[in-house]
């Protein structure tokens, strides 16, 4: 009874959008495998992770997510010994390792590990909110995601680095960080980047630099290398026209023009193959749980729900504003991933997971139940 | 649920999520926006990047057409020549495979016998890698390629062996990227014995790129001709490059046809007048006489010469040899720079074809065009008898009331040739008596003589002065003096020295060989003027005859009225042609030039003692003074001891010609002594092939069939 009462709860609409776009995702990497024998089983497994995403999903839905206050803390220290094997990996093979492989798959604990600090940094917060203000709760919230910043900046992960921080950054605001310590912040921010540029960005690796660089001056004269990845993303986006090339039909796509196309620029492959129409429509379905994963955060009924799918939200939307935005070439190259729709398990899990959260919020809210009485 | 003791409201500022909201929708409308930007508002522009991306126009190469002579020999065909080639793109990477990559590399070098690892790779050395012509080793190149054209197939060993292409042929599986280029070379079979006439081949020279890629060439693939017919003939010998429109895939693969494909058309074969036997008779001719008369005198006389052999009715080129020449083989593959920096800067110009690109002086084989003159202007009649006492002085005057400064004129035998009349002046090349008749003398000659506006009009008849047409590239025109040319060019008048010295073919006058020959074959032709040329047929590569051999006739002197007449200096509207029967008294004249007889044979007679064909021709020995002889010290100090160029023209047989021929050679002295022989050699060459060659197709056998 009290079951049944809950699954009338749950957001249908959330989850059919978010399904929508899991199966827009595989078909659009089983179109951009373009026959490419080293990307061939990439569909299919996307929809392994995708059906096990789902699953997930209903598990974690299920579950209070009250339970996740105590979860959350082996899930944080779990990432925590992820990241640091991955990064000991790293050093031994001399170079950036960002995969750590589990058995038989390859986990991404950077994907893990924003899961891991959006339900510390919940639990955190909630529990200190009125305390936000001093120095003590905003160094221990800086600490808790600095713990796992830390291991992927060092990976190193720029990209991913940022987002944490945004994350963080995020949290804290919405907890109702003081105006002035905003400003210091942004103060602080300010002159990092500054000092940075400047410095010509020390702390970055040379083809992070080189991503930078090209980004802000482009050089004309580049034909591969450097440049191409971008120039081809645009001219696939470019040539979709109202309606794109077709799925399966895209020039640029199949004939293997466009690069990293089933990961960073599967954006590119949708608007060569679907057009403005297609493209907006799926904008349009992530913007729409994005804002459904905040009005579950505004009607949560209590501060650790809210600041659960207020943090997902904001992970989603960030994700999303960045990827888009490489691909139309408004921001530099990052490695960051298109929710729900690019090629990457841990990626789409995590993602899944995180809706499964914001849909646990939602099944036991205090609004709902109002509603049920009325 | 609502029991359960951990709810609790919510007390974080969740107002502020009004902002979030905000930020959300304006970067959702600038994405929009952008996208709306990019795919409809410019959607054109990057449609087309997307096709320039996936479609590649292919050319197809045609093949070029072969050169044959006029009994079919091969004078220049393709020969297919290997090159190994490397597509960086198809290869092992580097980052992940360098391991694959180098073991590939080590064998590679073995096979084709090229260092795996050579020369310093800076920005400055890649700049200056040419394919085909490189220190490099193999990495470096694969280096250059790589970072500059991954996807281009780029040469790495030009002109390998059939053996070593098959083995790399072989090994295409294992060695991913490398393949072997079948690449068409120009070969020449007769070599040097034909470069003059062939010509070679080059890469489409940067001023031509626009011409030739407007005619579906590809500039650093195909070549054009530079020289000789392969310049002349490019248009027919090229062919046309077949077009494919395909789509390509980012490796560069061919998906399909995007368009129906143009096939290539073969270029034309062309079987030149040149009968390649006749011309390796004359080369020989040439080089026999040089090393005899070098020999004899110990040093160099002269090396470096032009015979021509030129059908009479016709105006066919049988033979065309310009000495010393290059060997155009080894232009075949590229233009090695030692080779041609030797050829341009040797001094006897074996680059420039000399029967038709040098100007000089012609000497007294130019008296014919005096000789018809002072007949057809009634300036005197052939019996009229000029003395000759081997030197005489003339009051030059350079204007009509100039009171005049005496200049002495001798003739080329100081005792002189006493009495002379028409036939003999020709036959003893009196210059005194051309002097005479050609500037006119005290009371002997009156007035002016023929006067050098009236033999111009001669010189033009005969085609002096504007090129004969010959398909050869590079063909000048030469130099009918007149005094306005005089006084445009040199700033001086006309003087009667001017004239008495262009009568003999010298002072200012300039022709080119093939103007020469062309002249005295006119004459020999009855007056008819015959287009020279070297085209004997064209042939398509299907085996059509597209062009076969049609004598033109470019005038008949005799029936067209071209010679201008003048009052003095002024020209009038009347024309006319040469009488007939002076052409006539011309060649008897020429017939005399070969002859023994009394008081004094003809200049040529002891070359053509015991001749078996009546033979007629003309000797020249053209004193000169130019940059080469100045520089060596040549020139003495005045005209009469400057050296002198050889010339001799001569037809057969006398009463009807069949067959001219010239020489000249350069510093060679005198024609009679020099050039004389090398066309009595050639002539008796052309008369024995002409036998041999009836006995044979008596026998039913024609010349030989092309591709043979």
């Amino acid at each position: 009874m009290l079951k049944r009462d809950i699954w009338k709860r749950f957001d249908f609409l959330l989850f059919t959008a978010v399904l929508l776009l899991c199966i827009f995702g595989v078909a659009l990497v089983s179109s951009a495998i373009a026959g490419n024998i080293a990307l061939a089983e990439h569909a299919t497994r996307q929809a392994v992770f995708a059906g096990i995403g789902l699953g997930v999903l209903f598990i974690v839905s299920m579950i209070d997510y009250h339970y996740w206050q105590s979860f959350g803390r082996f899930l944080y220290a779990g990432t925590f010994v992820l990241l640091v094997l991955t990064f000991i990996t790293g050093q031994v093979s001399f170079g950036a390792a960002r995969w750590l492989t589990v058995g038989l798959v390859n986990v991404q604990p950077a994907e893990l590990s924003k899961i891991a600090l959006i339900l510390s940094l919940s639990y955190y917060l909630s529990r200190h909110v009125e305390k936000i203000n001093t120095i003590w709760v905003l160094g221990r919230s800086l600490g808790i995601a600095m713990g796992l910043i830390i291991w992927i900046f060092l990976q190193p992960n720029l990209s991913n680095t940022i987002v944490l921080l945004v994350i963080w950054a995020m949290m804290v605001w919405i907890s109702g960080l003081k105006s002035k310590y905003i400003l210091i912040f942004l103060l602080i921010l300010i002159v990092f980047l500054g000092v940075s540029i400047a410095a010509d960005f020390p702390y970055l690796a040379d083809y992070q630099k080189v991503r930078v660089e090209t980004f802000l001056r482009p050089d004309p004269a580049a034909r591969y290398g450097d440049t191409y990845n971008v120039d081809q993303a645009e001219i696939s986006i470019g040539s979709g026209g109202w309606l794109g090339q077709g799925y399966g039909q895209g020039s640029q796509v199949q004939l293997r023009f466009l690069k990293i196309r089933v990961s960073d620029f599967i954006f590119s492959v949708l608007g060569n193959e679907f057009g403005f129409v297609g493209t907006t429509i799926v904008m349009l379905l992530i913007l729409f749980v994005i804002v459904r994963c905040f009005i579950v955060a505004q009607q949560a009924p209590d501060a650790y729900g809210a600041l659960l799918c207020y943090g997902f939200g904001v992970l989603m939307a960030f994700q999303t504003m960045v990827n888009v935005g490489v691909n139309l070439r408004v921001l530099p190259v990052t490695g960051l991933t298109l929710p729900f729709i690019s090629y990457g398990g841990s990626s789409i899990v995590s993602m899944l997971l995180g809706i499964g959260l914001v849909e646990s919020v939602r099944m036991r809210s205090e609004e709902n139940k109002e509603k049920l009485r009325a | 649920m609502n029991q359960n003791p951990i709810y609790e409201k919510p007390t974080i500022a969740m107002g502020r999520i009004k902002w979030v909201y905000l930020v959300l929708g304006l970067v959702f409308v600038f994405y929009v926006y952008k996208l709306f930007t990019e795919q409809i508002i410019n959607g054109a522009t990057y449609r087309a990047a997307a096709d320039g991306n996936r479609t590649q126009v292919i050319s197809d190469p045609t093949e070029r057409g072969m050169i044959f002579d006029r009994n079919g020999v091969v004078l220049a065909r393709n020969v297919p020549s290997f090159n190994i080639t490397i597509t960086p793109a198809g290869m092992p990477d580097p980052d992940d495979n360098a391991g694959q990559l180098h073991q590939l590399v080590k064998e590679l070098s073995e096979v084709i016998s090229m260092p795996a690892s050579n020369g310093v790779l800076n920005e400055e050395t890649a700049k200056s890698f040419s394919e085909c012509n490189t220190d490099f080793g193999i990495e470096q190149i694969v280096t250059i390629a790589g970072n500059n054209w991954p996807f281009r197939a780029t040469r790495l060993k030009c002109d390998v062996s059939k053996e070593v292409a098959m083995i790399v042929q072989e090994k295409a599986m294992d060695w991913p990227g490398v393949s072997v280029e079948v690449q068409s070379i120009r070969e020449y079979p007769s070599g040097v014995d034909t470069a003059e006439v062939v010509g070679f081949l080059g890469p489409i020279p940067e001023s031509q790129v626009e011409y030739y890629t407007g005619l579906g060439f590809v500039s650093g693939r195909d070549k054009v001709g530079y020289a000789g017919l392969e310049q002349s003939m490019q248009d027919v010998l090229g062919g046309i490059n077949g077009t494919r429109v395909v789509e390509v895939n980012v490796g560069g693969q061919v998906m399909r046809n995007l368009e129906e494909p143009v096939e290539p058309i073969n270029g034309s074969h062309i079987y030149t007048t040149i009968d390649y036997r006749l011309q390796t008779i004359a080369r020989q001719a040439m080089i026999d006489q040089f090393n005899y008369y070098n020999n004899l005198i110990g040093k160099v006389l002269s090396d470096s010469g032009v015979t021509i052999v030129m059908k009479v009715k016709t105006g066919e080129i049988l033979a065309l040899v310009n000495y010393p020449s290059f060997e155009n083989n080894r232009m075949s593959r590229f233009i090695p720079a030692y080779y041609y920096n030797q050829l341009s800067l040797d001094e006897a110009k074996p680059l420039l074809n000399k029967a038709i690109s040098s100007e000089v002086p012609p000497g007294s084989v130019y008296k014919l065009v005096s000789a018809l003159g002072i007949l057809n202007e009634k300036v005197i009649d052939k019996w009229k008898h000029i003395e000759d006492p081997g030197i005489i002085t003339l009051l030059e005057k350079y204007y009509p009331n100039d009171p005049g400064s005496p200049r002495t004129f001798k003739c080329w035998q100081t005792e002189g040739h006493g009495a002379v009349d028409y036939l003999r002046a020709i036959a003893w090349s009196c210059n005194v008596y051309w002097y005479k008749v050609g500037g006119g003398f005290e009371n002997e000659v009156p007035g002016d003589g023929l006067g050098i506006w009236r033999m111009s009009e001669y010189a033009k008849a005969l085609g002096y002065g504007e090129i004969t047409g010959v398909e050869l590239p590079g063909e000048v025109n030469g130099l009918n003096p007149n005094p306005t040319w005089k006084r445009l060019n040199i700033g001086e008048n006309w003087a009667t020295g001017d004239t008495y010295l262009a009568t003999v073919g010298q002072g200012y006058v300039l022709s080119t060989p093939m103007q020469v020959i062309n002249s005295i074959s006119t004459i020999a032709n009855d007056g008819k003027r015959m287009q020279p040329t070297v085209i004997y047929k064209i042939m398509d590569d299907q085996g059509n005859v597209v062009k076969a051999l049609e004598p033109k006739m470019v005038v008949d002197i005799t029936k067209t009225p071209l010679i201008h007449e003048y009052n003095g200096n002024i020209q009038l509207e009347t024309l006319k042609a040469v009488e007939p029967w002076i052409l006539a008294e011309a060649r008897k004249g020429m017939e005399l030039v070969t002859k023994t007889f009394e008081p004094e044979s003809g200049t040529a007679a002891i070359p053509f003692e015991n001749v078996t064909y009546s033979v007629a021709g003309k000797t020249g020995t053209a004193e000169y003074c130019d940059d080469f002889a100045l520089k060596n010290k040549l020139c003495g100090v005045t005209m009469g001891y400057w050296p002198a160029h050889g010339w001799f023209v001569g037809y057969a047989p006398a009463d009807d010609p069949e067959v001219v021929v010239l020489n000249f050679s350069y510093n060679g002295t005198e024609g009679s002594r020099f050039s004389a022989p090398i066309v009595r050699r050639v002539l008796d060459a052309y008369f024995e092939l002409k036998s041999i060659d009836a006995g044979t197709a008596d026998q039913g056998e024609g010349p030989t069939t092309p591709g043979q």
